[in-house]
């Protein structure tokens, strides 16, 4: 048994996420950096895609009532057990009586904690993954709060160490490769410029719905008959949108399935893992990828990452 | 059946293709054929994610294992083979309307005075154009829940708040432009609120959670007295 003494910025129980029902107005949603949430379960001899605790900005404390073994992966939030700091990207074996404690998050926005034999949550539409505006999955669809109680479930594999090359590397400063979302050619060649020659920064107003960006402003070609607010269109996660303000709305895995702001660029498949670790304050840049250097980049991607975690893909 | 023009294919990033129809504001035969297709779509082929909206479809699939070329291809195939169906079926797939109780004006629908002023119309007048039409589902979403009906009278036509609420309670009836809609979820909205309906369209614990689906009718039916606000029973765990 795992209790939770504090539940920090915002955790909440996240898998795989339930994947195509977005035509029912149901995001993905899932863990918001997918490949530090496989790593995590990879350490603990887990299946990658069990459910884990994903702890957003820090300040979890949780408590082991019984033996077990967990892993850390993600954001660095100097986590400790007992007051002995506790290396990011390793499993260790904790005792009953045990207690794990995170601060702040120092570099990237959200880490994994991933318990051998994984975590149990409340499963709608196949998936346990927590989405706070409907309230589905996790523990009756809210963060994870102090006094909750989580039952262990038996081991499924031995843990594992992570070879140094394996680790991602998480920075304050995210750069996004992106390819033209469907109104892209109706930005000003401006505002093209701007998105790829400079940087922006996430606002407070960021969570796992989407990311206010603040930077140059955008703007589209003026007698454009695309306008900044449209008839509703679907709406993809690691699509950046332009509101009337001009100031860009990056959309994350708990974002909306339809929308009505002019979609500029989309981030590609391989790095949409890194949309998980913008939180307030993180510098986002963006790079262009053209042709068919993004299917390359995703190819090689899981390759390296798919022959690590079985059955793991971007 | 009037000829609809081929529809715009392009690539939406590295894992998605977006289509779109050339329609100006609403056009109901058009939104016939984006639903047949994203049906098509969701029978044939690995696509991960396909959805419709009024006039457009964005599909998703795993570029490690289809490619953008052989993606388009499919989805080209695809509109053609709809495009065949469409001639040959005679009459829409759903026929059945689903009956929507809405309390009308008030606190449930605090918006209805901009409706009237600017329409010149009275209370039971927007009401009784509002309640007229049978309205077809063209979307779900944004959000869980959330209903896009196909267009309401033009008389209630009338743009969102340039500020948008904080928040809009489940069951919300809203006007946006030419668009009319239910919120089936409490959520931050621009549109402009003339009634409530007490049904959830949307509701995880329910057997079946999902009320309406695209496709679907509805008809919007007055209802007298106060809005039947929910015991706390209803309200338990959330």
């Amino acid at each position: 048994m795992i209790k939770v003494l504090q539940g920090g910025t915002q955790t909440t129980l996240q898998d795989a996420g339930r994947i195509g029902f977005r035509h029912l107005g149901i995001p993905g949603s899932g863990a918001a950096d997918k490949l530090c949430f496989a790593l995590a379960n990879y350490l603990v001899g887990n299946e990658w895609d069990m459910a884990a605790f994903e702890c957003a900005l820090g300040g979890l404390h949780l408590k082991f009532e019984s033996d077990t073994v967990i892993a850390l992966a993600g954001a660095e939030m100097w986590a400790q057990i007992n007051g002995q700091n506790h290396a990011n990207f390793t499993a260790v074996p904790v005792k009953k009586g045990d207690i794990l404690t995170l601060s702040f998050a120092r570099q990237g926005a959200r880490s994994y904690i991933a318990v051998a034999g994984g975590l149990t949550g409340e499963s709608f539409l196949g998936s346990a993954s927590t989405y706070l505006p409907a309230k589905l999955g996790g523990r009756s669809g809210r963060e994870i709060k102090a006094g909750d109680l989580f039952d262990l479930n038996a081991p499924i594999g031995e843990s594992r160490t992570l070879l140094k090359g394996y680790k991602p590397y998480l920075s304050s400063h995210v750069i996004l490769r992106a390819k033209p979302a469907p109104e892209f050619d109706s930005l000003t060649a401006q505002s093209k410029r701007h998105l790829f020659v400079s940087a922006y920064k996430a606002t407070p107003q960021t969570d796992r719905m989407g990311s206010r960006l603040r930077g140059n402003k955008l703007d589209l070609i003026s007698g454009s008959t695309v306008k900044t607010s449209m008839v509703s269109s679907p709406l993809l996660p690691g699509t950046l949108q332009l509101p009337p303000n001009g100031q860009p709305i990056l959309a994350l895995v708990d974002g909306h399935c339809t929308g009505g702001y002019a979609r500029c660029l989309q981030i590609i498949r391989a790095d949409l893992w890194q949309l998980g670790q913008i939180g307030p304050g993180t510098r986002v840049s963006f790079r262009r990828c053209f042709l068919s250097e993004d299917a390359a980049a995703l190819t090689r991607r899981n390759a390296f990452y798919g022959g690590l975690i079985a059955g793991f893909s971007f | 059946m009037p000829t609809i023009a081929d529809p715009l294919i392009k690539p939406y990033g590295d894992f998605a293709l977006y289509l779109r129809y050339s329609c100006e504001g609403y056009s109901a035969p058009i939104n016939d054929r984006i639903l047949a297709l994203a049906e098509y779509l969701r029978q044939n082929g690995n696509w991960i994610d396909v959805v419709a909206a009024y006039e457009t479809l964005v599909a998703s699939f795993d570029p490690s294992k289809l490619s953008l070329a052989e993606a388009q291809k499919q989805l080209s195939g695809a509109v053609q083979a709809v495009k065949k169906a469409d001639h040959r079926r005679s009459k829409p797939a759903s026929q059945t309307i689903v009956d929507i109780p809405v309390y009308y004006g008030g606190s449930s629908g605090p918006d209805i005075e901009n409706i009237m002023s600017k329409s010149g119309l009275s209370h039971d007048g927007v009401i009784a154009m509002h309640c007229g039409p049978v309205y077809r589902v063209c979307m779900m979403g944004f959000v869980p829940g959330f209903t896009f009906l196909s267009e309401a009278p033009s008389a209630l036509h009338h743009p969102r708040h340039v500020q948008p609420r904080l928040s809009v309670p489940s069951g919300s009836i809203g006007i946006a432009g030419w668009q009319t809609g239910i919120y089936g979820l409490s959520s931050p909205g621009g549109w402009q609120i003339i009634g409530r309906t007490p049904l959830s369209i949307f509701d995880a614990a329910r057997e079946a959670p999902f009320m309406l689906k695209a496709g679907d009718n509805v008809r919007f039916v007055p209802q007298n007295g106060p809005f039947p606000e929910r015991g706390p029973s209803h309200e338990a765990g959330q």
